[in-house]
């Protein structure tokens, strides 16, 4: 049945998140930005809004059971900046990935590890540091050996690389795509340098290499009964989709206020059609933006078919939030150039997350 | 709780659309080439096919509501491009609703009744019409003089309202709206204009010359309450848009298949053919679009009045529906060009519903308004 109603508990959560995104990460989006770092008292945080523990659970239906209500949260805390619901994104991409594939030792061994008091890590690593690279030519491999997989590769963009306690990493097995759960302290597991990018700077993202780890049977997701891969990516998609409607709403509702006040030709900006209907056309794509993730997230709630959504969600919100970042810089001129002001991060933001896969999860 | 997915209800009532839609599809073709002769009130094949916009209004259990389904049912039949019975139904109808007494309820209820609003030099901005009433005081009646052009329903309707000046006995001035009858002396109805598409679509330019009322006629229709019949039609005609552009895009997906071309939702943008992607993006506008209807109508459906939210939808499904039709020819290439197909009259079609109804422009302007605080003196 068609409906856009939130429950009690999603409203209750979406006003908590968007009153610590105004008052607590907002303010703190630059600094992170500039000192390419993400402070530990952000992450815990954002921590404390148990929007990450949630997905620990190990009742398997409790944790499957809030894609909706992660994609609402992932658009909030986007609104303050990209950046910090990636840092909440990317273990609920790889909780989730264990709560809905994992097998019940898997869960029972890992999702505890997530339900402390402290900011934990981990991430799912998919893209691979290649030009023009595409999911749907992954070149890392795990081969079979007598006891499990040997793991061989190079994995690019993993977000917080450096905090994570696992990764798990999509490669191709017997020609096909599988996830296998890694210890970041696994013999021939080297975590790189943070690699500095146009955007997204905070989040201390870094290559991660697999040099003939030794991977045991209870490594791959799923273990026997192997996992859907695709699906790893359909959550990932719609993650991506929320966090682009966050960076999009953030500006334009950022940009408002400056042109109703900058006078040109005697009459504020925003009395202009040529900048009232760009502002007009945010507005109609911000609200297609969120509806498109919550129906790409409400199909993966309900165990569907969330293959083509998510990607129709993923290709129309990175065009769209592209052109909203773009606008906001081109709307407030200089002021959007400098880096006094928020916009030219969250245009360099909006490039950079609309062309990532598989980093995050709802 | 949200959810996006149909009801069998729901899915009952669209699969009955659909089939009419297929055979409604027959008859838009015809009167495309045939724009001079007028359809039928109802197609032979209405006998054994209930309407199913009625079925929606009156309510399905089990469905996602009625304003929803209503909306859906109304994509379906644009899908195929003529409905096998004619709506009995104008927007001149909503303004006698809400605005005129009971007794002039009483007597023109069951009459379709157009609405005349647009003027040669007034359309985005109908505070600016000429046509004018001046009251008779020798006969007690009203005098209307002047020109309606661009008019939905034209002559099929068997009345119009009519949206005007006027000047009371009194001295005031101001804007109402006063009930037309087909056949009133002095009350002419043009031919039936030439268009770019909608070609079965009833539109002419209406005359009035010195067409004598009784005050009974008059139904008082401000200008709020006559513009605000259209805050429920907007994302009905969204919904109609994106029936044309779906129409344009399952042709596509179809042509494409025929030539070993599926479009592939699991890999990423950088695998896929220009044309996959091209079609991906089209289908990706048209799934934007259809969930800000839904948006508004489920905002309806709560009680909550839509206003910004029914222009969201008016000015996505019609930006929609153009970048579909034109978008699903550039994939098909010259083939798509000819009238033996199907794009040719999506294209055409597809292209109205950026600008009749309020214009994408004047939607934007409403948006614009409303997230700035501007009123319209501000924001003009």
């Amino acid at each position: 049945m068609i409906s856009f109603e939130l429950t009690e508990e999603q409203k209750l959560a979406q006003s908590m998140v968007q009153e610590l995104a105004a008052n607590t990460l907002r303010p703190a989006a630059r600094d992170a930005d500039d000192r390419e770092a993400m402070p530990d008292s952000l992450l815990s945080e954002i921590w404390s809004t148990g929007i990450v523990q949630s997905q620990a659970s190990t009742d398997s239906d409790a944790a499957s059971s809030s894609a909706t209500l992660n994609a609402i949260l992932l658009e909030e805390l986007a609104v303050a900046d990209a950046a910090f619901a990636i840092a909440a994104a990317a273990p609920i991409g790889f909780l989730s990935a264990i709560a809905a594939q994992g097998s019940s030792a898997q869960k029972k061994n890992l999702l505890p590890l997530f339900g402390g008091d402290k900011y934990r890590c981990a991430g799912i690593a998919i893209m691979e540091p290649d030009f023009a690279f595409d999911v749907s030519s992954i070149r890392t491999t795990a081969n079979k050996t007598r006891d499990g997989y040997r793991l061989s590769g190079i994995k690019g963009l993993v977000p917080l690389a450096g905090r994570c306690s696992h990764f798990l990493v999509v490669a191709r097995c017997d020609g096909a795509l599988d996830a296998f759960i890694v210890d970041r302290n696994a013999k021939g597991v080297t975590v790189g340098e943070k690699k500095m990018n146009i955007g997204l700077r905070a989040l201390e993202t870094a290559t991660v290499s697999f040099n003939d780890v030794e991977l045991s049977i209870s490594a791959r997701l799923g273990e026997s009964a192997g996992c859907d891969v695709q699906r790893i990516i359909d959550s990932s998609r719609t993650a991506i989709s929320a966090i682009l409607t966050g960076i999009s709403r953030g500006v334009m509702e950022f940009v408002i206020p400056y042109l109703k006040e900058r006078v040109v030709h005697g009459a504020p900006l925003a009395q202009k059609q040529v900048i009232a209907f760009r502002l007009a056309d945010m507005r109609i794509e911000t609200d297609a933006m969120r509806w498109m993730t919550w129906k790409a997230a409400s199909i993966l709630e309900h165990g569907g078919d969330a293959i083509k959504q998510s990607q129709l969600a993923y290709t129309y919100n990175g065009e769209q939030a592209m052109w909203i970042a773009d606008e906001g810089v081109q709307m407030m001129g200089g002021h959007g150039y400098l880096r006094d002001n928020p916009v030219e991060m969250w245009y360099r933001n909006a490039r950079s997350l609309s062309v990532m896969e598989g980093a995050v999860g709802v | 709780m949200i959810d996006f997915e149909l009801t069998e209800a729901d899915k009952k009532v669209l699969a009955a659309a659909h089939e009419q839609a297929l055979i409604g599809r027959r008859y838009a073709a015809y009167y495309d080439k045939h724009e001079d002769e007028l359809p039928p009130e109802q197609f032979p094949e209405a006998k054994d096919h209930p309407s199913m916009v009625r079925v929606a209004e009156e309510g399905v259990i089990g469905s996602s509501g009625a304003r929803i389904l209503h909306t859906l049912v109304m994509l379906e039949g644009s899908w195929g491009g003529m409905s096998l019975q004619r709506s009995r139904w104008g927007l001149g109808n909503t303004v006698l609703e809400t605005v005129a007494t009971p007794e002039q309820i009483e007597k023109w209820k069951n009459y379709t009744i157009s609405i005349a609003i647009t003027e040669p030099s007034a359309g985005s901005d109908p505070a600016n019409i000429r046509t004018t009433a001046t009251f008779d005081r020798e006969t007690d009646e009203w005098v209307l003089n002047g020109e309606k052009i661009f008019i939905s329903q034209a002559q099929s309707a068997d009345a119009a309202m009519v949206f005007s000046r006027f000047m009371a006995p009194d001295g005031t001035r101001g804007m109402t709206t006063f009930l037309v009858e087909k056949g009133t002396p002095g009350f002419t109805i043009g031919p039936q204009l030439k268009k770019l598409g909608i070609r079965g679509h009833d539109t002419c330019n209406l005359l009035f010359e010195n067409c004598r009322l009784p005050e009974f006629n008059h139904i008082k229709g401000d200008f709020k309450s006559t513009m605000s019949v259209f805050n429920d039609s907007r994302p009905m005609v969204a919904a109609t848009a994106l029936g044309v552009a779906r129409a344009a895009l399952d042709f596509t997906r179809e042509k494409l298949s025929e030539r070993g071309i599926e479009i592939d939702y699991r890999s990423g943008a950088r695998s896929r053919s220009a044309i996959a992607d091209k079609f991906l993006r089209l289908e990706a506008i048209h799934e934007a679009a259809l969930l800000t209807v839904m948006r508004s109508k489920w905002l309806e459906q709560q009680n909550v009045p839509p206003k910004v939210e029914a222009s969201i939808a008016k000015a996505a499904g019609g930006k929609a529906a153009r970048k579909i039709t034109q978008g699903c020819i550039e994939i098909l290439g010259p083939e798509a060009l000819s009238e033996e197909h199907l794009l040719d009259r999506c294209f055409r079609d597809g292209r109205i519903f950026d600008i009749y109804e309020g214009a994408g422009e004047i939607q934007r302007l409403i948006i614009a308004r409303s997230i700035l605080g501007y009123t319209s003196r501000d924001l003009r």
